[in-house]
């Protein structure tokens, strides 16, 4: 034979083992349309649950729905009414696919541009490439069966879009679905996973914006870990992620002396003080080398560091009490019945510049912090001005009453007198 | 004069030193004031000559901050500047041509809707009427 | 004073003054030991008087609309020159006459003054302390603040309780099923149309009988009373009642100026009830008694019943006149005399108690 036609044998072969091996496209209909097959009708009248359930599941399944049937990944063939045939391995039939192949399964079509293209216009087909990069990839590769792959987050049979409030990966159950494994702290151990970052995220403002808010936008584990190349941020990127809506506070850290410093002894920046999952509301009461306070885990005291805490613990106290005291006096004036709309106005930005001061904490500068909390007491003497002309105006009105009075007593005074003088 | 007449003098006048001090508040009372509205929701935010294209002005709505801005190709539009996550004033960024909160790097387009960072609502948005060279903005219902 | 003397002459030569003025000035006052309790009704007509005049300067400002209503009064108390005094004066007054009102109605009652032939000033009394604190209940709610509409839908609440009529009055008071922007405009109209005119009526007859009938003496002080010269009612007692009225202006004005009325914070009918919320003092009394009666009593659902029993107290306190056998012939039975007295400890000691968180 000659060269060519050897070479044409064996990629018509490949191809032929390869279409045989591979689960078969043949069954995929034209998009969104729900495909008809023999193993939804068969398997829905079944007694055993556990083979029922997927048919059950067949009209809630985005795949389903969308024309790729059961054999879409189980091959087989689904135009036939005998279980024997329709379940023909030599038919490509797979019943339960080893977790190892799972990945490689979904990925033939969802890795396929051009093929996702004709379901979606923007939908991603990077999925199985991060996997690879991901801790859950590269412990499968190496034989560990245990570790999360395509199904144990989206499911396997009623699969929904991850848009789909119902659906295991949308953003408000996406701690959920990954604590199945990493709540378990035994399992963890095993990776030398501490198992109890969940219950610390659950704990966080972040968890609570998700929930009680239902803000979306809310960071879940695959926003800083990712979806699904999933890996924890090493040091190097942990401000990167926070830093991508915390803009400001990156800037300012970024200027500081910590971020040399941390970035020299390999440590984690804005995990340092605000930790990873249990990220709670910050206190200004936290700065400062004093016990439950953050800054003393490096700086002891005399030191540059504890000084410009004690600093800028300082000047934000000051601040905070000067707000207090004035807030407490406008609103008792406004108790009194006073218009107190400049003093609020003032309140406000007071109330802007000390958020604007709490941002300067980060560049770790008391000249920088100390400089927001001047236009802090600054606002805020424009407010106790209107309080104390408010408070004038109260004891202007109270003296003019006063007067008033005494000249009702004296016409008191002179009707008695009257009455006497007539009377007598 | 006597000293009946003396009585019925000073009885006379503190009589009507109290009426005039009944009355006085009452007349005064029965003009209105400067402001003859309860302003709540009408003010007159700016001057249109004093507003250039692509820039943003915070004006003061009651109590609370608003923020008029004109855009690129002259409209006006207002909104609440009362940033929809903690509260902080925002404010228009004529680089990005659009409203930003510098708190925690937030982002409005000029529809006020939040479009980036943590805001989780759009900006309120006002009626805005120009009367010549006034520009005025009224709280929807 | 020719002037007054000149235009005198004109109207009396038209419309015969002479009588008129007799009728108005004739009577006098008896003097014992306890005539310092008939000042108190001047002085509920002196409140009155107040509360029309600087009802009708805030009608000037008012806006009666669930919108508007509450920064209206803002408006009245921060911008209008002494709106904060009208104001502060027009809810004290009203207080302080109904105040005066009790004090009139228990000091006529412990004199017998109710007593033949003046059933009908008793109940005319009667009817205007009802629409007194009908001025308050619906007053109240006008300022469109969270306390006053809370108060407002607990206090309307209990009509619904009365049978029969209950669903129908609730409907009619509150102008829907809820308290709403509705019932804030009816409330108006009752507030400044259809109570004033009522009240105008009886007050008119009230007074005339009293011009009519002369003053009541209680037996007890009879004799006193012939052995010491009356007071002449023009100049002498009117001229004391200017007094007392003076005193009261007083009284007014200190308390406008050093407990100055609030304004609240603006109603919001989504809101959950504020903790605490109560009426207004002078419906204290019944407030707790309703809340102390358990929720069934032998079948009967128990706010029912504790305005069943309120009712029929005021009815046997409304037809005291006729009850009151012995007083018909000017010796007042004793029984009704410990009635009155019980009837004065409850309402003070309840009130009291209440305000001092006796109940909490």
């Amino acid at each position: 034979m000659t060269d060519r036609a050897t070479t044409a044998a064996l990629v018509i072969t490949l191809a032929a083992a390869a279409a045989l091996a591979a689960p078969t496209r043949t069954t995929v209909g034209a998009p969104g349309k729900h495909a008809e097959d023999s193993c939804v009708n068969c398997h829905a009248k079944l007694d055993d649950a556990r083979l029922r359930e997927p048919a059950a599941e067949a009209n809630s399944d985005i795949h389903h729905t969308q024309g790729v049937s059961c054999s879409g990944c189980h091959g087989g063939d689904p135009s036939s009414d005998d279980a024997a045939a329709a379940m023909n391995p030599a038919k490509g039939f797979v019943a339960k696919f080893r977790p190892q192949a799972i990945p490689e399964m979904c990925g033939s079509c969802h890795s396929d541009a051009a093929f996702m293209l004709r379901y979606a216009p923007n939908i991603p087909t990077d999925q199985l490439q991060q996997y690879r990069t991901s801790k859950h990839g590269q412990a499968l590769a190496k034989g560990d069966t245990n570790v999360a792959v395509c199904t144990s987050c989206h499911g396997a049979h009623g699969v929904r879009p991850p848009s789909d409030a119902r659906s295991p990966v949308y953003p408000t159950r996406i701690v959920e679905t990954c604590g199945r494994c990493h709540g378990d702290a035994a399992l963890m151990s095993r990776y030398g996973i501490k198992g109890n970052e969940i219950a610390e995220y659950k704990k966080s403002v972040h968890y609570a914006a998700l929930v009680n808010k239902n803000d979306l936008s809310a960071p879940t584990c695959k926003s800083c870990h990712g979806a699904h190349g999933a890996t924890p941020p090493g040091v190097s990127s942990v401000s990167n992620v926070c830093g991508s809506c915390h803009l400001s506070q990156r800037e300012r850290f970024d200027q500081s002396p910590h971020k040399d410093a941390f970035a020299a002894l390999e440590q984690p920046a804005c995990e340092s003080c605000h930790s990873n999952h249990a990220i709670l509301h910050p206190q200004d009461s936290w700065i400062g080398i004093g016990d439950k306070q953050i800054c003393g885990s490096c700086h002891s005291a005399g030191d540059g560091g504890a000084t410009a805490a004690g600093s800028i613990a300082a000047v934000l106290g000051k601040a905070s009490s000067a707000e207090a005291a004035t807030l407490a006096r406008v609103q008792g004036v406004e108790r009194a019945g006073m218009l107190m709309d400049e003093a609020n106005v003032k309140l406000e930005e007071a109330h802007q510049a000390f958020v604007m001061a709490q941002l300067e904490i980060h560049t770790a500068s008391a000249a920088r912090v100390e400089a927001q909390t001047k236009s802090v007491l600054n606002a805020l003497a424009a407010a106790d001005k209107s309080a104390a002309a408010a408070e004038a105006e109260i004891r202007y009105r109270r003296s003019g009453l006063f007067v008033s009075l005494i000249v009702i007593a004296f016409a008191m005074v002179l009707l008695i007198l009257k009455i006497r003088a007539m009377e007598r | 004069m006597s000293r009946r007449g003396v009585l019925n003098w000073l009885l006379g006048t503190s009589i009507g030193a109290t009426v005039v001090a009944a009355l006085y508040p009452v007349f005064r009372f029965v003009i209105p004031p400067e402001v003859a509205e309860a302003p709540v929701n009408r003010v007159l935010a700016g001057k249109l000559s004093e507003l250039a294209p692509n820039s943003g002005k915070i004006f003061r709505f009651g109590s609370k901050p608003g923020i008029v801005v004109r855009t690129q190709n002259g409209e006006v539009r207002a909104f609440s500047a009362v940033c929809t996550h903690l509260n902080c004033t925002v404010q228009y960024r004529p680089d990005f041509q659009h409203i930003w909160c510098a708190c925690h790097n937030g982002h409005y387009d000029l529809q006020g809707k939040n479009i980036a960072g943590p805001p989780p609502r759009p900006l309120d948005a006002y009626k805005v009427d120009i009367a010549g060279d006034d520009i005025y903005v009224t709280k929807r219902a | 004073m020719r002037a007054l003397e000149k235009l005198w002459q004109a109207l009396d030569q038209r419309l015969e003054l002479a009588p008129l003025v007799e009728f108005a000035t004739h009577k006098e006052v008896p003097s014992h030991r306890h005539s310092w309790a008939y000042y108190f009704g001047g002085l509920t007509l002196f409140f009155f008087l107040v509360q029309v005049t600087t009802g009708i300067l805030l009608l000037l400002y008012y806006r009666p609309t669930a919108e508007a209503a509450f920064e209206s009064v803002q408006f009245i108390v921060t911008r209008v020159p002494f709106g904060w005094l009208i104001r502060s004066v027009h809810s004290w007054s009203a207080n302080l006459m109904i105040l005066s009102a009790f004090a009139h109605m228990f000091s006529v009652y412990f004199m017998g003054s109710y007593a033949k032939p003046r059933e009908m000033t008793w109940w005319s009394g009667f009817a205007l302390l009802g629409l007194a604190m009908g001025f308050g209940f619906s007053g109240y709610l006008l300022p469109w603040n969270e306390l006053s509409f809370f108060a407002t839908r607990i206090g309307t609440d209990m009509v619904s309780k009365v049978p029969l009529a209950g669903a129908w009055l609730l409907k009619f008071l509150r102008g829907g099923d809820e308290v709403t922007g509705a019932t804030l405009t009816r409330f108006f109209g009752f507030h400044v149309a259809v109570l004033p005119m009522i009240t105008a009526a009886l007050l008119g007859l009230h007074l005339a009988l009293i011009q009519r009938q002369g003053m009541h003496v209680p037996e007890k002080l009879a004799e006193e009373a012939k052995r010491r010269k009356p007071i002449r009612f023009a100049p002498n007692f009117m001229l004391r009642e200017s007094v007392v009225w003076l005193a009261g202006l007083a009284a007014l004005a200190a308390l406008a100026a050093f407990f100055p009325w609030e304004l609240g914070t603006k109603a919001d009918p989504f809101a959950a009830a504020p903790a605490g919320i109560h009426p207004e003092w002078y419906f204290l009394f019944m407030f707790e008694t309703l809340k102390l009666i358990p929720a069934h009593v032998l079948g009967i659902e128990g706010e029912l019943l504790g305005l069943g029993v309120f009712g029929l107290g005021g009815l046997i306190w409304f037809l005291v006149p006729v009850l009151d056998r012995g007083s018909r012939t000017g010796h007042r039975t004793r029984a009704f005399l410990v009635l009155g007295w019980l009837f004065l400890a409850y309402i003070v000691s309840f009130t009291l108690a209440s305000m001092a968180g006796v109940f909490k």
